[in-house]
């Protein structure tokens, strides 16, 4: 089989792979914004924000380790790197959620921007691959703890910001949470 | 199995909605009975004949295919304008990509025309596909039935033109009847899934969903890419100011 084959079939085997995910996976990781008839407080992990640092703060280590508990330090560090990564996880759904308030407003809007949408396309990927490199610096341990402490502020102020842009929006942000309930908040496209 | 699918197609008078789909079926049945007759009559010489009829069912399909992807975007203004920049990009870059691809003996470009049509329909369907998910857009069940049928037909197409004629094209003495078989196959396949999706009434049309005036997208969209552009940049140097001496 020649080169050109080879590329032929390989194409055609991802594309059926492709084809099988989009019609048979699972849809992507809702993200709810209406729970009871009730919209759910934004922000709520980032409202953690100050237990989360004191958490991770040095200090107590030191000062364990400084007694003679290093092995209670030692615990406690791998505790709070524990929660410290369900906490990351926590604000990647909240920056999640925000990215699909974005993707709502494009899909009501009568008029949508290639290079906008292509931009925010390419700044999520972005996001997600320093996300993961985070994460798994964190997981190895690696990095130090209270580096979360950045990633956290970031997406605080982002939600501050699309906060308050969303509520000057009034009524239209209402049908935007109503049209987001009604699609059931996921993706059903080919699943 | 196509007269089963066009009598579905009349019974539940979804040619009303689907007008370009019930095209594409009858355009195969047509291609059946005359292939059937020229073959017939004329044998290997029916060659050229065969591969226009071909040509012409690949178009309706083409037109079947935006038919029910315009069913599918049209309450999304926004997002079905951007469908068709997807498209048309998808659709050169591939097109590009194929001809690059396929050069060298002529007395296969037929047959790589259509290895290539099938992999420029397959891709720009895929692209349209990842879109309506990316944006959260709900599709039915019957038009998600008929655009995943259309791109495994093609994906298979492409294999068989590739693979198989690689494989048994000189070594097998019954490549063309093994051809057939396997063509035959996954598009009765497709028929049968078809049939058992279109076998119910099509669901009522859906309204407009462009609520928002253009302007408040033109302010929230560039407002949430800073935000990210901001993020990012600070996460590329969120390392280096965490690796500063601790007090």
């Amino acid at each position: 089989m020649n080169y050109s084959a080879a590329v032929f079939a390989i194409a055609g085997l991802l594309l059926l792979l492709a084809i099988a995910w989009l019609a048979f996976s699972e849809t992507r990781r809702r993200t709810k914004f209406v729970r009871n008839g009730r919209r759910e407080r934004p922000g709520l992990h980032i409202s953690h924000l100050p237990q989360i640092k004191r958490a991770l703060a040095n200090s107590d280590f030191m000062y364990l380790r400084d007694h003679g508990h290093p092995a209670l330090a030692k615990r406690i560090r791998k505790e709070r790197r524990r929660i410290a990564l369900s906490y990351l996880a926590c604000l990647r759904v909240e920056f999640e959620r925000l990215l699909h308030l974005a993707r709502m407003v494009a899909v009501m809007s009568p008029h949508v921007a290639v290079a906008q949408e292509v931009q925010g396309l390419r700044l999520n990927l972005e996001f997600s691959y320093r996300y993961y490199l985070i994460y798994f610096r964190l997981v190895s341990g690696i990095a130090p703890l209270e580096a979360i402490g950045n990633l956290s502020d970031m997406v605080s102020a982002l939600t501050v910001r699309m906060e308050t842009a969303m509520s000057e929006l009034g009524e239209q942000a209402v049908l935007a949470a109503e049209l987001l309930a009604h699609n059931g908040g996921r993706l059903d496209a080919g699943g | 199995m196509q007269l089963a699918l066009s009598a579905i197609l009349i019974t539940f008078r979804h040619f009303r909605r689907l007008p370009f789909f019930m095209a594409y079926v009858c355009l195969n049945v047509a291609q059946g009975l005359f292939l059937y007759g020229i073959y017939q009559h004329y044998g290997q010489y029916s060659y050229a004949a065969a591969w226009w009829s071909e040509a012409i069912t690949l178009l309706a399909r083409l037109f079947a295919t935006v038919e029910i992807l315009h069913l599918v975007l049209i309450p999304y203004r926004g997002i079905w304008g951007l469908a068709w920049r997807v498209v048309a990009g998808t659709s050169l870059v591939m097109l590009i990509f194929v001809v690059a691809a396929s050069q060298g003996r002529p007395d296969l470009a037929l047959m790589r025309a259509d290895r290539g049509y099938h992999l420029i329909f397959a891709t720009t369907l895929i692209s349209c596909l990842a879109l309506i998910r990316y944006y959260s857009i709900r599709v039915e069940n019957a038009y998600k039935a008929l655009l995943v049928g259309f791109c495994f037909y093609s994906c298979v197409k492409i294999l068989l033109n590739t693979v198989l004629y690689d494989f048994l094209y000189r070594q097998h003495s019954q490549y063309t009847f093994l051809w057939q078989i396997l063509s035959v196959a996954p598009y009765l396949l497709v028929l049968l899934f078809w049939s058992a999706a279109l076998a119910h009434p099509l669901p009522e049309m859906r309204e407009q969903q462009a609520v928002l005036p253009t302007s408040v997208y033109q302010w929230i969209s560039p407002e949430i890419n800073l935000q990210l552009l901001a993020i990012n940049k600070q996460l590329m140097n969120f390392f280096k100011i965490e690796e500063e001496p601790q007090q």
